[in-house]
C-alpha cells in the first residue's frame, strides 16, 4: 500500500510538474547584464526559398565578434508559416529578432510591437533606396539586406537563335510566343501548382497595370471607389494570367514543382519565366553557365517597369529585453562586409548594403543596370502594401487557378476579389 | 458497558471515514495530471473558441470586437464553406467505404495459410508508420515525377497527373490517403479475426454452413466490435483530414482539394480572420461529436443484435 502510494505521489508530482514546465512561458535568454555574459536571442525567420543556410552564416560572424551573444534560430517558410507564428507570438511573447520581407513593416509596424530603429548607425548602412519600404509615419522599423528582381527571365541563347527581340508591349509579347510556338518551343515555364506562384506574377501585372497608375488603387477599393469586377485594368490583369497558362505546359503546369520548372527552362524547354531573382540559385545550380536575362512583363501601354522587392527585412521586437545585443547582431550584419558577400553569392540576389555588391555571375545584372539607369524600375510594395499577402492577394491566386482550370468564370474570380476587399489589408 | 459497542462503532466509523478519504485522495492524485492537461490544452481552448466565434478578432490586435451571431450567419452564405463541406464529406464518405473495405478484404487474406504473411503484413502496415506530411510529399513525386517516367519508359500514354486538376484531385487523394492507413486497419481486423474461437467454425461446419455461410453468420457477427472502431476511426480521421494536402496539393487546384479543416487554419491564420475561423471551428467540432454519436449508437445496436 505504502509502494503504492509512493508510486502515485511521485507519478502526480512528475506530470503536474511537466504540465506546468509545458504551460510555462519559454525564456529566450540566459544570462544577461554584464557585457561578457552569455546571452541567447530567439530569432524567427521567415525565409524564401533562396535563404535557409544563411542562419549558419550569420552565426559563424557573431560567434567572431561577440562569442557571448548566440541565436535560436527558428526557421519557418515566409509565405506558409511566418504570419501564424507572428500570430502567435504576438499573443505570447515576440522573439527578440524578426526576419520577414519589407511589406511585413506596414502589417506589424501598426500593432506597435516593433522596435523604432530610427537613428541607429546600422540603419545608415542600409541604401537610401530601401529605407522608404521600411518606414511607417516617418519611423525606420526594419533593415533590409537584400533585394529580389522581378520581371520575365528569359533564355538569352533560344532569344539569340530565333532573332527574337525583347517585347515592350503585348502585342509584341503575342507575336514573340507565336514565332516560339511555331518552332515547337514552348514559350513560358510555370509551375502553377504553386498558388504562390499565380499570386506572385498577378501582383506583376498589377504593379504595371493598376498601381503604376494609381498607387492607391487598394485604399480606393477599400472606400467602394474601383472594383475589381468594373476595372478594365484589373481584368487585363486576370486576363494575363490566362494568357500565360494558354502558353505552357498546360497539363503539367499545375502538378509541376519550381525546381522541376526552372531546370526545364535551363534546359531550353520554355523560353520564359515569370519569376523573380529566387529563380536564379536553381539556375545557376542546374547549369553554372546558363544565360539568361531579364525584362519587365510587357503592359498594355508598353512603358512597363522591372520590379523591385526588399527582400530579408530584420526587425527587432519593442518588448527584447536585450535590446544591446539585438543591436550588436544588428550592426555585425551591416559592417561585415565577408559575410555580406557570403549570404549575396549564396542567395544569388541583390545587395541592400552600401559598399557591397555581390560577387556571384548574374547575367541578367547588365539588364538590371539598364532599367535602372532608365528609371525603370518600381518596388513591389507599391502593390503589396496597398493588398496584403496573406488572406487577400493569396485567396484571389486559388479564384484566378479556378478560372484557368474553368471551373470559375474570369467575372467570378473578379467578383470573388471584390467580395474579400474588407480582409484586404 | 452499553456504550463499549457504540464507541467500538464509532472507532469503526472513523476509521472507514479515514480509509474513503486516503482512498478518494489517491485516485483524485492520479486524475489529476490527466485533468490538469486535458482542461487546459482542451477545455480551456474550446471555450475561448466558442467566445471568440462571436468575435470579429483578427487574431492580433487587443481588440476583440463583438458581432454576435454574424460569423454564424455568414458561414452558412459563404460558398467557400459549402464547397468545404462538400470535399470533406466526399472524401469522407468514399474513404470510409474503400478503406473498410480493403483493410477486411487484406486481413482475411493475410489471416489464411498463405506464404510469408508476417513480411506482407509489415509491408502493408509500413506507411502508417511515416507522418502524413511526408506521404504527401512521397505522393507529389509519385505522380508527377515517377509515374510520368514510368509511362514514359513503357511507352503508355496513362494520366497520372491526379493532383493537377480539380476533376482528379480527390481521386489522387483517395489513393495516397488508402495508401498509407489501409495496413492500420488492416491489423485491427486481423486481430479481431484472430480472437474469434474456432469452435465456432467447427460448430457451423458440422451444422453444414458453406464458407460462404460461416462468413456471413460466424465471422461478421464476430467482427462487429472491429467495425465499430474501423468505421468511427475512418469517418472522424477522415472528417480531420489537413495534413495530407498541406505538402500535396496546398488545397488546390483552385479551392477543388481544401477540406474544412484547410479553410479554417487558412481563414483563421493566414486570413487573419481567428473570429470567423472560430466559428467554423465550432460547427466542425459539433459535426464530429454528432458523426461520432450516431455512428456508435447505430453500430453499438448492432453489436447487441449480432
Amino acid at each position: 500500500m505504502n509502494i503504492k502510494k509512493t508510486i502515485a505521489i511521485m507519478t502526480t508530482l512528475t506530470l503536474t510538474f511537466t504540465a506546468m514546465t509545458g504551460c510555462g512561458k519559454k525564456s529566450s535568454t540566459e544570462t544577461s547584464g554584464k557585457a561578457d555574459e552569455k546571452i541567447t536571442l530567439s530569432v524567427l525567420a521567415g525565409q524564401s526559398t533562396t535563404d535557409a543556410g544563411i542562419e549558419d552564416m550569420i552565426d559563424e560572424a557573431l560567434a567572431k565578434k561577440y562569442p557571448n551573444i548566440k541565436l535560436q534560430w527558428e526557421c519557418v517558410d515566409w509565405g506558409k508559416d511566418f504570419q501564424p507564428k507572428m500570430q502567435q507570438y504576438m499573443q505570447s511573447g515576440l522573439p527578440d529578432i524578426m526576419i520577414g520581407k519589407a511589406q511585413d513593416i506596414a502589417t506589424y509596424g501598426s500593432q506597435g510591437v516593433l522596435a523604432d530603429l530610427t537613428g541607429k548607425s546600422y540603419v545608415s548602412n542600409m541604401l537610401d533606396a530601401a529605407v522608404p519600404g521600411v518606414t511607417l509615419n516617418g519611423k525606420v522599423y526594419g533593415v533590409v539586406y537584400n533585394a529580389l528582381y522581378q520581371g520575365v527571365y528569359y533564355n538569352k541563347k533560344i532569344f539569340k537563335d530565333n532573332n527574337i527581340q525583347i517585347p515592350k508591349t503585348l502585342d509584341e509579347l503575342k507575336a514573340v510566343c507565336e514565332k516560339l510556338k511555331a518552332k515547337g518551343i514552348t514559350p513560358f515555364a510555370t509551375h502553377f501548382i504553386d498558388g504562390w506562384s499565380i499570386g506572385n506574377i498577378t501582383m506583376q501585372f498589377a504593379i504595371n497595370d493598376v498601381f503604376n497608375k494609381t498607387p492607391d488603387w487598394g485604399d480606393q477599393l477599400r472606400a467602394g471607389k474601383v472594383s475589381f469586377a468594373a476595372s478594365p485594368e484589373y481584368k487585363n490583369v486576370y486576363e494575363y494570367n490566362k494568357f500565360i497558362y494558354d502558353n505552357t505546359w498546360k497539363s503539367e503546369t499545375f502538378s509541376l514543382q519550381q525546381t522541376d520548372c526552372d531546370a526545364r527552362l535551363v534546359q531550353g524547354k520554355a523560353a520564359m519565366k515569370v519569376s523573380g531573382s529566387w529563380s536564379i540559385q536553381n539556375f545557376l545550380n542546374v547549369d553554372e553557365k546558363f544565360d539568361f536575362g531579364i525584362f519587365p512583363f510587357p503592359n498594355q501601354t508598353g512603358d512597363s517597369k522591372l520590379i523591385f522587392e526588399p527582400n530579408i527585412t530584420i526587425m527587432k521586437s519593442a518588448k527584447t529585453k536585450y535590446s544591446d545585443a539585438v543591436d550588436k547582431v544588428l550592426e555585425v550584419m551591416t559592417t561585415d562586409k565577408d559575410l555580406q558577400l557570403k549570404i549575396y553569392n549564396f542567395t544569388k540576389t541583390a545587395s541592400m548594403m552600401k559598399g557591397v555588391s555581390p560577387t556571384f555571375t548574374n547575367p541578367s545584372q547588365a539588364d538590371i543596370d539598364k532599367y535602372a539607369k532608365d528609371n525603370m524600375i518600381v518596388d513591389a510594395n507599391l502593390g503589396n502594401n496597398q493588398l496584403k499577402w496573406g488572406g487577400f492577394q493569396e485567396e484571389n491566386a486559388k479564384d484566378i487557378a479556378s478560372y484557368l482550370q474553368g471551373k470559375m468564370s474570369l467575372d467570378g474570380a473578379l467578383k470573388a476579389s471584390d467580395a474579400r476587399k474588407a480582409n484586404s489589408k | 458497558m452499553v456504550l463499549f459497542p457504540i464507541m467500538l462503532k464509532g472507532v469503526s466509523m472513523m476509521h472507514n471515514n479515514s480509509l474513503k478519504r486516503s482512498i478518494f485522495l489517491q485516485y483524485l492524485s492520479l486524475i489529476l495530471p490527466g485533468l490538469m492537461i486535458f482542461t487546459f490544452g482542451l477545455v480551456i481552448p474550446l471555450i475561448l473558441g466558442f467566445k471568440y466565434s462571436f468575435t470579429s478578432w483578427n487574431g492580433m490586435t487587443a481588440s476583440k470586437p463583438f458581432v454576435g451571431l454574424q460569423n454564424y450567419i455568414n458561414l452558412f452564405k459563404d460558398k467557400y464553406v459549402l464547397d468545404a463541406w462538400k470535399f470533406t464529406i466526399k472524401f469522407t464518405l468514399i474513404n470510409t467505404v474503400v478503406q473498410n473495405f480493403f483493410a477486411l478484404l487484406l486481413a482475411i487474406a493475410l489471416d489464411g495459410a498463405i506464404k510469408a504473411k508476417k513480411i506482407y503484413r509489415t509491408i502493408f502496415f509500413l506507411p502508417a508508420l511515416i507522418s502524413s506530411v511526408i506521404a504527401g510529399f512521397i505522393w507529389l513525386r509519385m505522380y508527377s515525377n515517377i509515374l510520368p517516367a514510368i509511362n514514359k519508359l513503357l511507352g503508355t500514354s496513362i494520366n497520372f497527373l491526379l493532383f493537377g486538376n480539380e476533376k482528379t484531385v480527390l481521386s489522387g487523394l483517395l489513393i495516397a490517403n488508402n495508401w498509407q492507413w489501409i495496413g492500420y486497419w488492416m491489423l485491427i481486423y486481423l486481430a479481431a479475426l484472430q480472437s474469434i474461437p474456432a469452435e465456432l467454425y467447427e460448430a457451423a461446419k458440422i451444422d453444414g454452413a458453406s464458407v460462404f455461410d460461416k462468413f456471413l453468420h460466424v465471422t461478421i457477427p464476430m467482427l462487429a466490435p472491429a467495425f465499430t472502431i474501423c468505421i468511427v476511426g475512418i469517418t472522424t480521421g477522415s472528417l480531420k483530414v489537413y495534413e495530407l494536402m498541406v505538402s500535396s496539393t496546398g488545397g488546390g487546384p483552385g479551392r477543388a482539394s481544401t477540406s474544412i479543416i484547410y479553410l479554417i487554419y487558412n481563414t483563421a491564420i493566414n486570413g487573419r480572420q481567428y473570429g470567423y475561423g472560430c466559428a467554423m471551428s465550432v460547427t466542425l467540432v459539433a459535426v464530429l461529436l454528432l458523426v461520432a454519436v450516431i455512428q456508435l449508437k447505430f453500430l453499438r445496436d448492432k453489436e447487441v443484435q449480432m
